[in-house]
């Protein structure tokens, strides 16, 4: 496994976790971010959501939650969810906030929108390093039933990834490969470090 | 000591590297050599300088992971000790031709640091002090032998992950060497971190650099980065390089906006519609192009500004790109390929060499402004990579002439190259498109998705000038092929007809990279097949075709221009020349082939012309590695060569209007020749000689062009160009004459499939085209055939979507709605379909889907075309009165609910429906005149009881009644005759229910109708009214009902309350209408049970007068009444009631009454025991007591005998009330002491004796018992002697005795019979 990859969708919740905890469990070397302000998790209804600041650990969110009404979040999948997370790591990331995490060589988001900050946040920076990044974005929905297809797609990627000897000359190759097999379209960009 | 550790790191030093040498593991050899980076850097540097040579030597390691080691320890090193670089370098310099990726871009890499380091230390070094450490200057030199190494990287193919770095080196280089507005730009007084680096510093003067120098060699850098991007190069690009050079651009032009002027337009130039970059990943460039043109956006520098309006412009177009991607996407996946249109882009090398400096030219598909640009020092190389881009397609296409040439003065006929120049000198915008059509068409199918965006986004009318500026390009030849052995000929005819006959087509339509080829090999082909054989298979050579096609495509692929074309052609040829000589023999006429190139030269069997070719054939080898330098020191004799090539052009117009096959005349063929401006080519020599056709062979060229025409709509449905497809077909319909039978072909082609032929498409074309001729109205004949041929072809079309589509479906309706004009014959299909005809809908009437399918279309007409609207509304309301039911119905349906609601039309529809309900009322048939008759007597009110069978009976049973009893004769006229009623009346009760008002004619014209019709208006009213409800029109007939329509109305009612509580203004209409002019108390039966106890009271002897059934419902009713209110009446008030008749008064014969009792008896589980008690208590105080009381009493006992106690009393205290004074009840008291003997001898007994001996007297029979009775000791004692004396039990001695003993004891009796009466009413007040 050499190389480095993250996840990275709004919130660092779902989509970016159900990746990073399945990546995980193959024993990739994988992180995850959010790049929102703000964690967001459904509330009781589309105007409430619960909002937390990144940092703020699954576990303080998942006993919140469960206090506030552990029937809706139970039957929502969000308290699932953020058992899960915290099984995977302590609390969730900002991307723009976590630049000292180094270089990762694959980052990997899942909506458009992220995709475009991912880019905006790593060009910002300097390209000191000169370590060529590969960022791709596969637009996933943000509900369980996407997130776990999302997740096997990335695991599918990464893995096409990594079995390559250098992925700056097979990515457009392994792109269209993926978009033929999975009739998903893939949008990358390169940046450095 | 420090010696002694000296000593000891450089011994381990050595150790640590020969143990890195031998070691045979890699992990191993990279944990030394860690060990010793270690030891070299943070132990004892002073080792270093020992040690740099010999680590170099290990650049040859054969594990790439540890030469990647050292290039990452050379870095580290060079970074600490940059004296030590020139002994470094070359070993990185060697790394970055290294064949692991991975070490060469770690070679970069450290590069990078290395080159920035030293440079910002030559920089400040040379601000400090006026001169340099020499062993820096040597640092510096081999960094920028280095750099020169590097930049070569960044521009040619390889490993694009090193390329990348390349780029990025560049992009890192162009930064340095230019001043950085964002720092300083005075020069630091010392050195120190992270303050920046300003290549301005060196403003004040540098002993090793100038500003200037850099300055232009960092432009030099950006151009070589720019060019990338330029149009050539950039499509043989892989994408992750064109992000990365657009990122990086965009990363320049934002730290540099300096460089603005000359960054942005090449990014401008990228935009979607011409950018097209290894065809598939084109999303990932536009993102990449998107966030650029977003970042610049951002950019507040002063040089920016001119630039946003371009961006937005951009960034708007990309946006729209992106939409329109998902579709280029599609096409691009199901294996479509591009059309090549090679034709298309000589007139614009025409130009090129006519107008050498026109820039304009030049960037076709970038649309960028070279006003702008001018002072671009990189401008020049565009130009000249975009001409040798199109050269070499020229060259193409000499290539291909020149297959021409022909020994025997056969030539062939190749229309490539048009004069559009010069003749559409005028239309300027189409010019420019055809020649951007050309750029496209010149890049393959790599341009299939911008010339799909540019095809979707003109104009059509643009799209059509192009068209039929290209329409010049038309083969002037119709080949026809022939059969299965010209399936190659077919490859030629298939794409010749792509990219000439329909030069506009959608790209992704055939092969794209054959171009040249198809559009020269066809003619080939096409020529040496010219046979007048009517029969072949289109279809089947084109699938050939497409095989083919897709075979050769694939072999063109690569991306790099000249060269490939080349092989495709050389590739492609082998095959098409076998078929044509095949051909040949079998023509016996030796058409000479000239194929061509390699293969031409190896071996062409049968041509002997081949050595001719070949010099040819090298000098066009030659041209096509030619670069563009030598394009420009010919392109003074592609100016000569033009003015040849108009004259051309012109004659190829003349031939292509009078198309010649060109076979039987072995002699001579027309021949036309076409020129590139490939400069360094001499002509071949040309003659134009016209061929005479025969008319039958011209008809059969025509027809035969019109099917090839017709046959490409595969090719034209993938591509979707039915646009052109469609009008070029009916114009040519239009144009060829009768005989030929176009109309025919083409009315063949659009019904064998109509959905996968674009069927409706096609027919509204053809139908529209055709309307135009019939109404431009040149001549007489002209727009009578016309119109003849658009009702033929609209009536056949609709026959046969008629006939094999199934009834659901849509389509014609849908094109019924959309021709021009209905003609009279479309109509009468319409009407078939409507009402079909008797013998036929009994054999296929299963389909009544079909009716609808009729009607829906006829509504549809209706609502769109409001000139055909009275025809249809005719035509639906014919079949709203067909005779079968189903068809009716669903017409009736339609004309209801649909149409009636209509304004405009509402009043026609219901002017129709009262027609034919008067209609009924009319015909009435002569044999229903006597019972039509009959009926109306039996209207009347006292009819019913000597007519029975004719006669007034409750409507419900009228029909059965009237079915069953009348003679049989009779019975079959009736059941046709209600059925023909029902079809004349259905409509206008369907009406009813949309239009309330319409009712009453009903009532008003049912008391005319024949009884067939009224037993149809039976049927139906119970619907409508229901469907109605109590409607304020309804209560209003209701209320005054037209005479005559009493049954009718009975009927309404009965519906009306039939399970539902009628409402209140109903049963006060009801009874306005009682009251006030129809006394027959049968119309408030219905409502009974809603009536008060003081509303029924006053009519119940109507009530009872009633026949015994009509009574009986009443009854019930009355008992049932109402859910809210309880029964109106209980039964002890009914029977109560009863008795209350008077029959002479009230005119009620009395059997009637007593009929009325014996029903209420009749209902046992009702009148009840306690009831007919209370009811005989409540009776007996009746003075006078009721005519019928002593019969009910009678009755009562005989029902419940248990009675018989109380009845006895009752007898008692009708003693008392003196019962022998009513002669009839008397009679009736006896009757029922009889009956109730023996228990009635007490009651006898208390009889005073002279009505004793009446009774006795009356009835003798009771004598002997009773005296037997009171002959009892205890009774006899308690008898009056006169009463025993009337018993002869005593002889009558004292007269005067007994008769006071009697009064007394009659006293006695009743004040006990009136305690017994307070009894029962006690009683009977508590049952109540």
């Amino acid at each position: 496994m050499k190389l480095r990859h993250a996840m990275v969708c709004s919130s660092n919740q779902n989509r970016s976790m159900e990746a990073h905890s399945l990546l995980k469990r193959q024993g990739f070397d994988v992180s995850s971010y959010g790049t929102g302000a703000h964690v967001k998790l459904p509330g009781p209804s589309l105007r409430e959501p619960n909002v937390y600041e990144f940092g703020t650990p699954y576990k303080h969110m998942y006993d919140d939650l469960r206090r506030k009404d552990p029937e809706l979040y139970k039957r929502n999948g969000i308290l699932p969810m953020l058992k899960r997370n915290s099984s995977v790591k302590t609390a969730p990331q900002r991307w723009q906030e976590n630049a000292a995490d180094g270089c990762f060589d694959v980052v990997f988001t899942f909506e458009e929108k992220v995709f475009d900050m991912v880019i905006e946040d790593l060009n910002n920076r300097e390209h000191k390093l000169m370590k060529s990044v590969l960022i791709i974005n596969l637009d996933v929905k943000d509900n369980h039933e996407e997130a776990a297809i999302g997740a096997k797609l990335a695991l599918d990627l990464c893995q096409e990834l990594e079995a390559v000897d250098c992925w700056e000359d097979a990515i457009d190759d392994i792109v269209a490969a993926f978009e033929k097999q999975h009739k998903r379209k893939l949008v990358y960009s390169i940046s450095f470090y | 000591m420090v010696g002694m550790m000296a000593a000891d790191w450089a011994e381990t030093a050595v150790s640590l590297l020969n143990s890195a040498r031998s070691s045979g593991e890699i992990p191993a050899k990279l944990r030394w050599l860690r060990q010793l980076k270690e030891v070299l850097l943070h132990r004892d540097p002073s080792l270093l300088p020992d040690f740099a040579p010999r680590l170099a030597e290990l650049q040859a390691d054969r594990a790439s992971p540890v030469r990647k080691l050292l290039a990452e320890m050379i870095g580290d090193i060079g970074m600490k000790h940059m004296e030590l670089l020139p002994e470094m370098i070359p070993s990185l310099i060697y790394f970055l031709k290294d064949s692991t990726p991975a070490v060469a871009r770690q070679a970069i890499i450290t590069g990078t640091y290395l080159f920035r380091n030293v440079l910002e230390k030559v920089v400040i070094q040379g601000l400090c002090s006026s001169d340099l450490d020499d062993s820096l200057k040597s640092s510096w030199a081999w960094m920028l032998k280095y750099k020169n190494a590097v930049l070569p990287i960044a521009v040619q193919p390889g490993s694009d992950g090193v390329r990348l770095l390349a780029v990025k080196f560049i992009e890192a280089i162009i930064l340095l060497y230019t001043p950085d507005p964002d720092v300083s730009s005075d020069p630091p007084h010392e050195a120190c971190e992270g303050m920046g680096f300003n290549i301005s510093w060196l403003r004040g003067g540098h002993p090793l650099l100038n500003v200037g120098d850099l300055a232009m060699e960092a432009s030099q850098s950006l151009r070589l980065l720019l060019d990338q991007l330029r149009f050539p190069q950039v499509k043989s690009l892989s994408n992750s390089i064109v992000i990365v050079l657009i990122n990086s651009l965009s990363a320049i032009a934002e730290k540099r906006p300096s460089f603005y002027g000359r960054i942005l337009p090449v990014l401008l130039g990228l935009d979607p519609a011409s950018s097209v970059i290894k065809g598939v990943q084109v999303p990932n460039a536009h993102h990449a192009l998107k966030n650029a043109f977003m970042a610049c956006l951002k950019c507040t520098h002063s040089s920016a500004e001119p630039w946003r309006a371009r961006l937005v412009e951009a960034l708007k177009a990309i946006n729209a790109g992106e939409l329109a991607e998902p579709a280029v996407k599609l096409k691009e996946n199901s294996g479509g390929i591009v059309v090549r249109r090679e034709e298309l882009s000589p007139p614009k090398d025409d130009k090129v060499t006519l107008q050498e400096c026109d820039e304009r030219n030049n960037d076709l598909g970038c649309k960028r402004n070279m006003d702008e640009e001018c002072s671009d020092l990189s401008q020049d190389d565009v130009v000249s990579s975009k001409r040798a881009r199109q050269t070499s397609v020229a060259a193409k296409e000499v290539t291909n002439e020149s297959l021409q040439k022909s020994p025997d003065s056969v030539q062939i006929n190749l229309p490539l190259i048009s004069s559009t120049t010069s003749r559409d000198g005028s239309s300027g915008p189409v010019q420019q498109l055809v020649s951007m059509f050309g750029a496209l068409v010149a890049q393959g199918d790599k341009a299939a998705g911008s010339l799909e965006i540019l095809v979707s986004s003109i104009t059509c009318d643009l799209l059509a000038e192009v068209v039929i500026a290209n329409m010049q390009h038309l083969p002037p030849t119709c080949p026809e092929a022939d059969g299965k052995e010209e399936l190659i000929s077919g490859l030629g005819y298939a794409s010749g007809f792509v990219s000439n006959s329909l030069p506009a087509l959608r790209p992704s339509v055939l092969a794209s990279d054959i171009l040249s080829l198809s559009s020269s090999l066809p003619m080939l082909a096409s020529l040496l097949n010219i046979q007048p054989s009517a029969s072949y298979d289109i279809s089947k050579i084109q699938q050939g075709d497409e095989e083919k096609m897709t075979a050769t495509t694939d072999a063109t692929f690569s991306p790099s221009s000249v060269g490939d074309v080349i092989a495709t052609t050389s590739a492609s040829l082998p095959a098409s020349v076998e078929p044509s000589e095949l051909v040949t023999e079998k023509d016996g006429t030796a058409v000479p082939l000239y194929a061509n190139m390699e293969t031409t030269e190896s071996k062409i069997p049968g041509l002997d012309s081949t050595s001719s070719f070949d010099e040819i054939q090298e000098s066009q080898d030659a041209s096509h590695t030619s670069t563009a330098e030598l394009q420009e020191t010919n392109l003074g004799h592609a100016v000569n060569l033009v003015s040849t090539m108009r004259l051309d052009a012109s004659t190829t117009d003349c031939e292509a209007q009078s198309p010649q096959p060109a076979i039987t005349d072995a002699s001579q063929l027309p021949c036309i020749a076409s020129v590139t401006t490939a400069p360094q080519y001499i002509l071949p020599k040309m003659t134009v000689t016209n061929v005479d056709l025969t008319d039958e062979d011209k008809d059969h060229l025509q027809k035969v062009a019109f099917m090839r025409i017709l046959e490409a709509y595969k090719q034209i449905a993938i591509s979707g160009g039915s646009q052109i497809h469609f009008p070029l077909l009916s114009h040519l319909g239009v144009e060829y004459p009768l005989e030929l039978d176009t109309w025919g072909l083409l009315q063949k082609h659009v019904l064998s499939d109509y959905m996968n032929h674009e069927g409706h498409e096609l027919t509204l074309r053809v139908l529209y085209r055709l309307y135009r001729e019939a109404e431009q109205d040149q001549d007489f004949f002209s727009s009578r055939t016309a119109t003849s041929v658009y009702e033929t072809f609209l009536l056949a079309v609709a026959e046969t979507l008629h006939d094999t589509f199934p009834a659901l479906d849509k389509s014609l309706s849908r094109l019924l709605g959309e021709v021009p004009y209905l003609p009279e014959g479309v109509l009468k299909l319409l009407e078939r379909l409507c009402s079909p005809e008797n013998e036929r809908h009994e054999k296929d009437f299963q389909s009544g889907d079909r009716v609808t399918q009729g009607l829906s279309a006829v509504w549809n007409l209706i609502l769109l075309r409001p000139s055909n609207r009275d025809r249809c509304l005719q035509i639906a309301l014919q079949s709203a009165v067909h005779p079968v039911e189903e068809v009716r119905m669903k017409a009736i349906r339609l004309v209801a609910n649909k149409l009636f609601p209509m304004p405009s039309i509402s009043q026609k529809i219901e002017v129709f429906a009262s027609e034919k309900l008067q209609s009924v009322a009319d015909d009435i048939p002569a044999t229903e005149d006597i019972d039509a008759d009959g009926s109306a007597l039996g209207l009347q009110k006292n009819g019913d009881l000597e007519k029975p069978p004719a006669g007034r009976q409750p409507p419900p049973s009228l029909d059965k009644n009237e079915l069953t009893s009348d003679n049989p004769l009779d019975q079959n006229t009736t059941s046709s005759s209600i059925s023909e009623a029902q079809r004349c009346i259905s409509l206008y009760f369907a009406l009813c229910t949309k239009k309330h008002s319409l009712l009453r004619r009903i009532f008003a014209i049912y008391k005319c109708i024949p009884k067939a019709a009224k037993q149809a208006v039976h049927r139906h009213i119970p619907i409508l009214v229901r469907t109605i409800g109590t409607s304020p029109e309804l209560l209003g007939i209701i209320s005054d009902p037209p005479t005559g329509s009493e049954s009718l109305l009975m009927l309404v009612l009965q519906t009306l309350t039939d399970g539902v509580v009628p409402s209140q203004d109903l049963i006060s209409s009801v009874k306005k209408l009682y009251h006030s002019k129809f006394q027959d108390v049968d119309i408030l039966i219905p409502v009974l049970s809603f009536l008060s106890k003081d509303e029924i009271l006053p009519i119940f002897p109507q009530i009872v007068n009633l026949p015994l059934d009509k009574f009986q419902a009443g009854l019930t009713r009355m008992l049932q009444g109402s859910p809210h209110t309880g029964p109106c009446l209980s039964p002890p008030e009914i029977l109560i009631a009863i008795h209350g008749i008077d029959p002479e008064k009230d005119k009620i014969p009395l059997k009637k009454v007593m009929d009325a009792c014996s029903a209420c008896f009749e209902q046992q589980n009702v009148f009840t025991q306690q009831v007919l008690a209370k009811v005989l208590n409540q009776l007996v105080e009746q003075i006078p007591l009721p005519l019928l009381f002593m019969r009910t009493v009678i009755q009562a006992i005989g029902v419940f005998p248990a009675l018989v106690d109380f009845v006895m009393e009752i007898l008692s205290r009708l003693i008392n009330k003196q019962i022998w004074k009513y002669p009839k009840l008397w009679v009736g008291f006896l009757k029922c002491a009889i009956q109730t003997k023996p228990q009635s001898f007490s009651v006898l007994l208390q009889l005073p004796a002279p009505q004793l001996e009446n009774a006795l007297t009356r009835n003798p029979m009771l004598r002997a018992p009773l005296a037997e009775h009171a002959n009892q000791p205890n009774i006899r004692s308690t008898l009056p002697r006169s009463t025993l004396v009337v018993l002869g039990l005593v002889q009558d001695s004292q007269a005067s005795g007994p008769a006071q003993t009697s009064q007394s004891q009659a006293a006695e009796t009743g004040s006990s019979a009136a305690d017994v009466a307070t009894e029962v009413t006690q009683e009977s007040t508590a049952v109540s």
